[in-house]
C-alpha cells in the first residue's frame, strides 16, 4: 500500500498578469485545489474566479506535450500545418542552426514576441534578446492596447507602471476607462479587496465609461461617455477647477512639479545662461533663479515676468490660459456628458481633495488629498492616447493628489528593501531639468529622460517615437511600406514567440497573418496550439505556470505589487505538479539555446545586470547555468545566502512591512514632474523632421506641450450609416484570449449575459428593430465584419457597442474556446493612421454598423 | 448531460425567468405521460364502475399501471423507487402510495367482475372492501397530482390551490372520454346521450376551471404572469390553443352542444373522446412547460436600485 | 445553533470567485453550481445599475424542498443545514420544483468537462461527476465548517463580501451585520425563512 502524499505547495497564479500568490493542494501528485496564499500581500489568500480555475488549464487534454514541426510549408489562416512530433534534440538543433545563421548575419533579424499574461516570460526573454543583440522584442497586443499611454504617463508622474486610488484613505475617485479593483487591471484581485473596503467606508467612486460594467456597477455614479473623448472631459474639468473655482495646490505645484518653471514665447523654458537650468520666479527676492536654488522660497505660479528681456510666465500660468478654451459646454458636444455634470464632478473632485490639509501617519505629518483620478485601457487605448492620459493625470497634479495620503498612488515606486538586506532598493531621482526619473521600470527605455528621436532601425520604429514602447509596424498592414521608407536594413528572419496569440490580440487577423507569412521561420512556445501556432514552423511544449519556477513572479513591484500601506511580499513560483508529457520550461530552453549558440557570456552578463545580482551571486561569464540556478542566485542576492530557492520553495513568500516613506514618498523625495511638457515641442520638431524627410504624414498637433483633445479616426468618419462606436472591455471571467479554453470559465461565461455577446443600448436597438439574442454582423468602414449575438441592455451608451474580452477563437485545437464570443479585434485596422504618432498606441475604438 | 441540454441550462440560468424543463422535456415527458395516464385511469375507474363498463375497469387499471411505469422510467434512480414511501408529508409519496393501493385494490375488485369463480365476489364483504380500497386509491390518484404541482413553491404558476381542483376535473373528464372511446367496441347499459351530456358537463367545467385558473394565477406572481403570457402568446401558444383549448375543450363543447339538438353517433362521440384525451395530454404538458421558477432578485430591489436617491450617494 | 451566511452586495464585485471556488472545492460536474452569480440590471439609461447577485442554497428554516422530497433524501442536518443524501435520492426532482431559489441541480448524465476527451486527472482524483440521476446542491461546506474552516466560497471571496456564522448567536458577526446593515432575505414573503441574508448595495 502506498501512503497518500498530501501537500500544500505555495506558488503564484498566472491566469492573468496579476500573479496572485497561491497554494496548490496536491494529493498523490494530482492538483486537487488551488487556494490563495494568506501569507502573501499579493491576493492575501483570496483568488478571483480565474485563479481557482487554473486546474482546468493545467490538465487541459489539448495541451501540447511534445515538440512539433510543421510538414505543410503553406501558411495561412485555417491551413493545417500538418504537425509532426519531433524530439527535443531535433527541434533545438534546427532552431540553433537557424539562429546561428541569423546571429552571424544580423542579430536584429530575430524577432521576439511574448505574452503579457504570464509575467515569468519577461526576464528570460529580455536577457535572451540582449544577449542575442536584437532590439526587436514586443508584447504583441499588450504593447499596442494597454501599455503605451497609460504606462508612459504613470511612469512620468508616479514612477510606476500604473495607478490606483489610495483605497485606504481616498474619499473621491474618478475612473476613466479602468476597472481596477473590480474586474481587471494590475493587482486585480488584491485591489478587489481594497476597493471593497473603500466602498464599505463610503469612498465615492465616479466611473466615466461608455458602458456600465464592472467598476461602474459598483460606482456611486456612472458617467456614460462617448468612446475616445476622455481628454475633452478631463480638460473641461481642469478648466472648471483652475479657472472657475480657482482651486489648486500651490505648495505642491511649486515644489513637486515644473509649474513654476518660466516659459518663454517659444514655449520653452527660460534657462539660466550659466547653468542651463530652467528658471523660476522667486517672489521673495523678485527675481528669476534656477529651479533648484536652495534659497528660493516662494516660487511664482502666476504673473507675466520679464527675464533679461524675455517675456515669460510660469508654466502653470500657461496651463491655466490654455485650459480656458476647454469649457464644459465645448466638452459636452464631444463627450455627450452634460456640462452640468462635468462642472459638478469637477467641483466635487476639487473640493474633496481638501487642498492644504494634512494627516499624521506614523508620527509624520503628510499632505492629505483624498481624491484621485485614475485611467487605464479604456481611456488610453486610442490614437489620442497620450493627451487623454496626460489630461486626466493633470487632475491629480493640480490638486496635489499624487502619491500622498488619499490620492492617486503608483504601484510601489519606492522600495527600501527587506530590513535584513536592504534589497530590493530603488527610488525615483531627479533627472535633467529636475524632472523625475523612475527608480524601477519594466520596459527597455525609461519614460524620462526622453531620448533623441532617430532614424529608426528597429522593426517597430521605436527610435522615432521615444515616448512609446511598441509600435504597430511589428504586425501592421503598412509594415513593409514603413520599413522601406526608413530603409530598414533587414527583415525579420526568425521569430520566437512565447505564448502570445497575436493573431487575435493585435487587430484584424488578415493583417497579422500577412505579416507572419513573411517571416521564414517561426518558433512558438505554447501551452496549447492557438491561432498563432498555425503560423509556426516549430512548436515547443512549454510548462504552464503550475509546472514552472520563477524567482520574481511579482517583480518589478511597480507592476504587480499592491499600492498603499500594508506588507511587502516577495513570493516565488514553483511547480506544484511535475511537468506532463515532454514539456520543458521555456526559460530553461531559452538558456540552453543561448549556451548552444555560444552567447552564454552575453546571457550571463545580461542576467547579472537585469536581475542586479550581487557579490558572489553574480554569474561567471564562462559557465552555464540553469534558469533554476539563476532564480536561486537572485533570491540569495536579494535576501541573503540562507534564503535561496530551497527556502522559498518551503516558505513560498517573504514578507515585511511597508514604510510610510515608501508609500507616500512624494513628500520625502525632491523630484518634480511635468505639468507642462516642455520637451514635446523640440521632440515633435526633431521626430517630425525625420518623418517628413521619409515621406511620412506628420501632424504636429500631437506634439504640443499641453494636452488637448484630438479626434480618433472613428470620430472623423463622415459616413453616417456607421452609427455606433465599437469598443471592448475586459470580462472578469476571462483573461484576454487565454482562458476561453478553460471549461469552468467558459461555462460560467455562457451563463453571463455579457461575456460572449455584443452589448447594445436597448432603446437604440429597439428603434432599429433589433432583438435581444439576435445574430448580427458588425461591419467596419473598412469592410471588415464579425458575427455575434446582441444583448440588449440599458447599461451602455446609446452610441456604443461593447464586446467582452478577446474571444471568438476559431482554432480546432481549442475545442472549448472555439466559436465562443465575439472576435472584436477583427474590426480594427492596424496601421500608422490608426495609431498615435506620439507613442504608437493603436486605436481600439471603431465606427460600426449593425447588419442583421 | 448532452451538450445541447448543458447549453440550454446555462442560458436558462442566466435568464431572468428560468423555464422549468425537468418535468416536461426529454425524459420529463415520461412524467407527463405518467400524470396523464394515472389521471385518466382514475377517472375511467370511477365512470366504468358507475356505468358498469367492465372493459373500462381493465383499461383503468392498465392506464394506472402504465402510468406507474412511466413514472419509474422518469426517475433518475428508478431502482430506489420503493424509498418513495419514506416521507409521507410529500405529495409524491402520497401519490406513490395511492397508486399502489389503487392497483392492488382495483385488481382485486375487478377480478370477480371479469372472471367469475374467484374465491370472493364483487358484492361480498371482501369485494366491497377491495372496492373501497380501490376507491381510496382512486381518490388519492385524482388529488395528488395537482398537489404535487401545487406544492412546487419554486414555480409560482403551479403554486395555487386551484391547480388540484383543475386536475381533478381533468381526471373526471378523462374518465368519461375513455368511456366514449370504448363505447363503439363494448356493450353497455349506459345511454350514449347521457354520457354525451356528462361529457359536455365535464368539458365545460374543465374549460371554466382552466379559464379561472389562468385568470387567478396571473395575479399571483410575476413569474406566473410570465407563464400565462407564454401560454397565450409565447412559445407555447400553438400547443396550448390547438391542443389544450381547441382539441381538448372547444371541439368537445361544440360537439356536445350540437348533441343537445342532433343525436350523435357513437363514432362521433368516440372521436370527441379521443380529441378530449389529446387535449388532456396537452393540458398537462403545456401547464408543465409553462412553469417558470421564481426569478431571484433581491426583495425590495426596486428600493435598493430603482430610486434616484441611490444614485447620488 | 443555526448556521447562516451574510452576503454584502455592496462589497461584491461579481468576480465569480464563489461560483468557481465552490466548483473547485466540490468538483461538481458541468451544469451543477452549488454557488453561482447572476447579473441583473435595473433602471433605464442612464440611471442604470448592474446588480451582481451571488446565489447558493439558503438552508431555509422552513425548507419546501424537504417537504416535497418523497424519500427523505433531502434532510436537515446540524445547524439547519439542508443536505441531500445521494444514496437515497431517486431523482424525482420534486425538490427542484419546490425550491424558490434555483439552488438545486439535477445531475442528469455527468460528462467530464472536456467531454469525449475524457476526465482530467483532477476529475478522476476527485471522483467528480458525482452520482448520476440525483439532485445536488450546496451543503454549506459542512465538512469544512465542522473542521473549523469557513465554507470555501467565504474563505475565498476577494471582496470579503461573504460572512459565515451562527445566526442564533446575537454576538456573531453574521447577526451583527444583519442588525447593523439591515440584512434581508430574498423573497422573504414566501415564508421559507432563508439562512442567507443580503446586505444592501
Ligand atoms: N479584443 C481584445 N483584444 C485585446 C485585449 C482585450 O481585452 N480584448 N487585450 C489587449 C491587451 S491589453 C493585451 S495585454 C493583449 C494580450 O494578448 P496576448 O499576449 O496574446 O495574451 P492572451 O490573449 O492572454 O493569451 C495568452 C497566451 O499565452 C499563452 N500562455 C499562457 N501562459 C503561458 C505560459 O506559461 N507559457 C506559454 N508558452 N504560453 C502561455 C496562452 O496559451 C495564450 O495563448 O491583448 C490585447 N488585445
Ligand atoms: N479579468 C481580467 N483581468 C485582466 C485582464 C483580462 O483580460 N481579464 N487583462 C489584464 C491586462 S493585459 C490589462 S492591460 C488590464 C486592463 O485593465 P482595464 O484597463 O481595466 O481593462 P478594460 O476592461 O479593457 O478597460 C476598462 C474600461 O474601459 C472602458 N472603455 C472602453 N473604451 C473607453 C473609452 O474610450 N473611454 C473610457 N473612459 N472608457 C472606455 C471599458 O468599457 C472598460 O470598462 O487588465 C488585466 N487584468
Ligand atoms: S487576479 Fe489574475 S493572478 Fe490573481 S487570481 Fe485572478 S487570474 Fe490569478
Ligand atoms: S466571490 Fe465574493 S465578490 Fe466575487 S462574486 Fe462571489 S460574493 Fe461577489
Ligand atoms: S434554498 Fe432551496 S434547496 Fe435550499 S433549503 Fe431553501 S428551498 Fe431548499
Ligand atoms: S430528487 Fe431526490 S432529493 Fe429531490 S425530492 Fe426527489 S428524492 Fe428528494
Ligand atoms: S457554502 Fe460551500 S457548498 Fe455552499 S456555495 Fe459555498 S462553497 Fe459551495
Ligand atoms: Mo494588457
Amino acid at each position: 500500500m502506498t501512503v497518500a502524499t498530501d501537500r500544500w505547495i505555495p506558488s503564484a497564479c498566472s491566469a492573468c498578469y496579476g500573479t496572485c500568490s497561491i497554494r496548490g493542494h496536491v494529493v498523490d501528485g494530482v492538483l486537487v485545489k488551488i487556494e490563495g496564499n494568506p501569507d502573501s500581500a499579493i491576493g492575501r489568500g483570496r483568488l478571483c474566479g480565474k485563479g481557482v480555475s487554473g486546474i482546468m488549464t493545467l490538465y487541459d487534454p489539448n495541451r501540447v506535450n511534445a515538440p512539433l514541426r510543421r510538414t505543410n510549408p503553406v501558411k495561412g489562416i485555417g491551413v493545417d500545418p500538418g504537425w509532426k512530433e519531433i524530439s527535443w534534440d531535433e527541434a533545438l538543433d534546427e532552431i540553433v542552426e537557424r539562429l546561428r545563421k541569423v546571429h552571424a548575419e544580423d542579430p536584429r533579424r530575430l524577432f521576439l514576441q511574448r505574452t503579457t499574461t504570464n509575467t515569468s516570460g519577461r526576464a528570460p526573454f529580455f536577457v535572451f534578446a540582449a544577449a542575442f543583440g536584437t532590439p526587436n522584442v514586443w508584447a504583441a497586443g499588450g504593447g499596442l492596447h494597454c501599455g503605451n499611454g497609460a504606462h508612459l504617463i504613470s511612469g512620468l508622474y508616479h514612477a510606476s507602471w500604473s495607478l490606483v486610488p489610495d483605497f485606504k484613505y481616498c474619499r473621491y475617485a474618478i475612473y476613466f476607462g479602468a476597472s481596477k479593483g473590480h474586474g481587471a487591471g494590475h493587482v486585480s484581485c488584491t485591489n478587489m479587496q481594497d476597493a471593497a473596503d473603500a466602498r464599505a467606508r463610503d469612498m465615492r467612486l465616479v466611473v466615466v465609461d461608455p458602458m456600465c460594467n464592472f467598476a461602474s456597477a459598483k460606482a456611486s455614479e456612472w458617467v456614460p461617455i462617448r468612446p475616445g473623448t476622455d481628454a475633452a472631459m478631463a480638460l473641461a474639468m481642469l478648466d472648471v477647477i483652475v479657472n472657475e473655482l480657482g482651486i489648486w495646490d500651490a505648495e505642491y505645484l511649486a515644489a513637486k512639479t515644473n509649474a513654476p518653471y518660466l516659459i518663454g514665447p517659444d514655449g520653452c523654458y527660460v534657462r539660466d545662461p550659466a547653468s542651463g537650468k530652467p528658471l523660476v520666479w522667486d517672489l521673495g527676492r523678485s527675481r528669476a533663479v534656477p529651479y533648484d536654488d536652495p534659497e528660493a522660497k516662494d516660487l511664482a505660479l502666476e504673473g507675466d515676468r520679464d527675464v533679461g528681456g524675455i517675456a515669460c510666465r510660469p508654466a502653470f500660468a500657461c496651463l491655466r490660459r490654455h485650459l480656458r478654451q476647454f469649457t464644459p459646454d465645448w466638452a459636452e458636444s464631444i463627450t455627450t456628458v452634460s456640462a452640468a455634470t462635468i462642472r459638478r464632478i469637477a467641483t466635487e473632485f476639487a473640493t474633496e481633495a481638501r487642498v492644504g490639509s494634512t494627516i499624521v501617519l506614523d508620527g509624520k505629518r503628510l499632505p492629505y488629498r483624498p481624491a484621485a483620478a485614475i485611467f487605464f485601457r479604456g481611456a488610453q487605448g486610442h490614437k489620442n492616447s497620450v493627451y487623454n492620459c496626460y489630461a486626466i493625470e493633470l487632475l491629480n497634479q493640480v490638486v496635489g493628489a499624487a502619491d500622498v495620503v488619499g490620492g492617486a498612488l503608483g504601484f510601489s515606486p519606492v522600495s527600501y528593501g527587506h530590513p535584513d538586506t536592504g534589497h530590493p532598493w530603488y527610488e525615483p531621482t531627479a533627472g535633467p531639468d529636475g524632472l523625475m526619473v523612475t527608480g524601477s521600470w519594466v520596459a527597455r527605455h525609461l519614460p524620462y529622460p526622453i531620448s533623441e528621436p532617430k532614424v529608426p532601425t528597429t522593426m517597430s520604429l521605436s527610435e522615432l517615437f521615444p515616448l512609446g514602447m511598441f509600435g504597430p509596424s511589428m504586425a501592421s498592414r503598412d509594415q513593409e511600406d514603413l520599413w522601406r521608407r526608413f530603409d530598414l536594413p533587414y527583415r525579420p528572419e526568425v521569430m520566437i514567440n512565447y505564448g502570445a496569440n497575436s493573431l487575435m490580440s493585435v487587430g484584424n487577423s488578415a493583417t497579422v497573418a500577412e505579416t507572419l507569412e513573411r517571416i521564414p521561420f517561426i518558433v512558438s512556445f505554447d501551452l496549447t496550439l492557438t491561432e498563432f501556432s498555425e503560423f509556426a514552423d516549430i512548436v515547443l511544449p512549454d510548462t504552464s505556470y503550475l509546472e514552472s519556477v520563477d524567482s520574481r513572479p511579482d517583480f518589478p513591484f511597480i507592476f504587480n505589487h499592491p499600492a498603499g500601506l500594508g506588507n511587502w511580499s516577495w513570493p516565488i513560483k514553483q511547480p506544484v505538479v511535475a511537468a506532463g508529457g515532454q514539456r520543458r520550461p521555456s526559460a530553461e530552453v531559452l538558456f540552453e539555446i543561448a549556451y548552444r549558440l555560444g552567447i552564454g557570456d552575453g546571457l550571463n552578463a545580461a542576467m547579472n545586470a537585469h536581475l542586479k545580482l550581487q557579490g558572489e551571486q553574480r554569474l561567471d561569464f564562462d559557465r552555464t547555468y540553469t534558469h533554476a540556478d539563476v532564480c536561486d542566485r537572485e533570491l540569495k542576492s536579494l535576501f541573503g545566502p540562507e534564503r535561496g530557492l530551497d527556502w522559498f520553495k518551503e516558505h513560498g513568500v517573504l514578507s515585511w512591512p511597508k514604510r510610510v516613506e515608501e508609500v507616500y514618498w512624494r513628500a520625502f523625495l525632491d523630484v518634480r514632474v511635468p505639468v507642462y511638457w516642455e520637451f514635446m515641442v523640440p521632440l515633435g520638431e526633431k521626430a517630425g523632421a525625420i518623418a517628413r524627410a521619409h515621406g511620412l504624414h506628420w501632424d504636429d498637433a500631437y506634439y504640443e506641450p499641453m494636452p488637448r483633445w484630438m479626434p480618433c479616426p472613428s470620430h472623423d468618419l463622415r459616413d453616417a450609416s456607421y452609427d455606433f462606436y465599437g469598443f471592448y472591455f475586459r470580462d472578469t471571467l476571462h483573461t484576454n484570449s487565454f482562458t476561453n479554453e478553460n471549461p469552468w470559465l467558459d461555462e460560467a461565461a455562457r451563463m453571463d449575459a455579457f461575456s460572449y455577446t455584443i452589448a447594445v443600448n436597448a432603446t437604440t436597438a429597439k428603434a432599429k428593430g433589433l432583438a435581444d439574442g439576435q445574430l448580427v454582423w458588425l461591419e467596419s468602414p473598412a469592410g471588415r465584419r464579425v458575427r455575434g449575438r446582441l444583448h440588449l441592455t440599458e447599461a451602455i451608451h446609446p452610441e456604443g457597442l461593447g464586446v467582452g474580452g478577446c474571444a471568438g477563437h476559431w482554432a480546432s485545437t481549442l475545442p472549448v474556446a472555439r466559436g465562443k464570443g465575439v472576435f472584436f479585434n477583427e474590426l480594427l485596422e492596424v496601421d500608422f493612421d490608426h495609431s498615435s504618432p506620439v507613442n504608437q498606441n493603436l486605436d481600439t475604438c471603431v465606427k460600426l454598423r449593425i447588419v442583421p | 448531460m448532452s451538450v445541447i441540454a448543458h447549453d440550454r441550462l446555462l442560458t436558462d440560468l442566466g435568464a431572468t425567468f428560468r423555464p422549468q424543463r425537468e418535468w416536461a422535456e426529454g425524459p420529463g415527458l415520461y412524467l407527463i405521460a405518467g400524470h396523464f395516464l394515472t389521471g385518466i385511469g382514475a377517472g375511467t375507474w370511477l365512470f366504468a364502475l358507475l356505468f358498469d363498463v367492465v372493459p373500462g375497469l381493465v383499461v383503468a387499471i392498465a392506464a394506472v399501471a402504465l402510468g406507474g411505469l412511466a413514472h419509474l422510467k422518469f426517475l433518475g434512480r428508478p431502482a430506489r423507487f420503493w424509498r418513495m414511501v419514506r416521507a409521507r408529508h410529500s405529495w409524491i409519496a402520497r401519490g406513490f402510495i395511492g397508486m399502489n393501493v389503487f392497483v392492488a385494490g382495483a385488481v382485486l375488485a375487478a377480478l370477480p367482475r371479469i372472471a367469475p369463480g374467484m374465491p370472493w365476489t364483487a358484492d361480498g364483504a371482501a369485494g366491497r372492501f377491495f372496492l373501497a380500497v380501490s376507491l381510496v386509491g382512486m381518490a388519492i390518484l385524482m388529488v395528488y397530482k395537482g398537489n404535487v404541482y401545487a406544492a412546487s413553491r419554486g414555480v409560482p404558476f403551479w403554486n395555487s390551490p386551484v391547480l388540484p381542483v383543475l386536475y381533478i376535473a381533468y381526471a373526471l373528464r378523462g374518465g368519461v372520454a375513455v368511456l366514449l372511446v370504448l363505447f363503439p367496441f363494448v356493450a353497455t347499459r349506459a345511454s350514449a346521450d347521457f354520457v354525451a351530456l356528462i361529457e359536455l358537463w365535464t368539458a365545460v367545467s374543465a374549460a371554466v376551471m382552466v379559464a379561472f385558473y389562468l385568470a387567478v394565477i396571473r395575479g399571483a406572481h410575476v413569474a406566473a404572469r410570465r407563464s400565462v403570457a407564454e401560454l397565450v402568446r409565447g412559445r407555447l401558444a400553438p400547443p396550448f390553443f390547438l391542443g389544450t383549448v381547441g382539441a381538448g375543450l372547444v371541439v368537445p363543447i361544440v360537439v356536445g352542444l350540437a348533441g343537445l339538438i342532433y343525436p350523435l353517433s357513437l363514432t362521433i362521440l368516440a372521436l370527441v373522446g379521443a380529441l378530449s384525451l389529446v387535449g388532456d395530454f396537452f393540458a398537462k404538458l403545456t401547464i408543465a412547460k409553462a412553469g417558470f421558477y421564481v426569478p431571484v432578485v433581491p426583495a425590495g430591489m426596486s428600493t435598493w436600485y430603482g430610486s434616484a436617491s441611490w444614485w447620488r450617494r | 445553533m443555526r448556521y447562516g451566511m451574510v452576503i454584502d452586495l455592496k462589497r461584491c464585485v461579481g468576480c465569480y470567485g464563489c461560483q468557481l471556488s465552490c466548483k473547485a472545492e466540490h468538483a461538481t460536474p458541468p451544469g451543477v453550481f452549488y454557488a453561482r452569480v447572476v447579473k441583473r440590471e435595473s433602471g433605464t439609461f442612464p440611471n442604470t445599475r448592474l446588480v451582481f447577485l451571488p446565489l447558493l442554497c439558503f438552508h431555509c428554516a422552513n425548507p419546501p424542498c424537504v417537504d416535497a422530497c418523497p424519500t427523505g433524501a433531502s434532510h436537515v442536518r446540524t445547524g439547519g443545514v439542508v443536505d441531500v443524501d445521494h444514496d437515497v435520492c431517486v431523482g424525482c426532482r420534486a425538490c427542484m420544483q419546490a425550491c424558490p431559489y434555483g439552488a438545486r441541480y439535477y445531475n442528469r448524465d455527468p460528462r467530464p468537462y472536456f467531454g469525449d476527451q475524457g476526465p482530467t486527472p483532477y476529475e478522476t482524483a476527485r471522483g467528480s461527476g458525482g452520482k448520476r440521476g440525483v439532485v445536488m446542491k450546496c451543503n454549506f461546506c459542512l465538512d469544512r465548517v465542522q473542521a473549523g474552516l469557513d465554507p470555501a466560497c467565504v474563505a475565498n471571496c476577494p471582496a470579503h463580501a461573504r460572512t459565515f456564522g451562527d445566526l442564533d448567536d446575537p454576538d456573531s458577526e453574521v447577526a451583527r451585520l444583519i442588525r447593523l446593515r439591515g440584512g434581508t432575505q430574498l423573497e422573504a414573503g414566501l415564508g421559507t425563512d432563508p439562512s442567507v441574508y443580503y446586505l444592501p448595495p
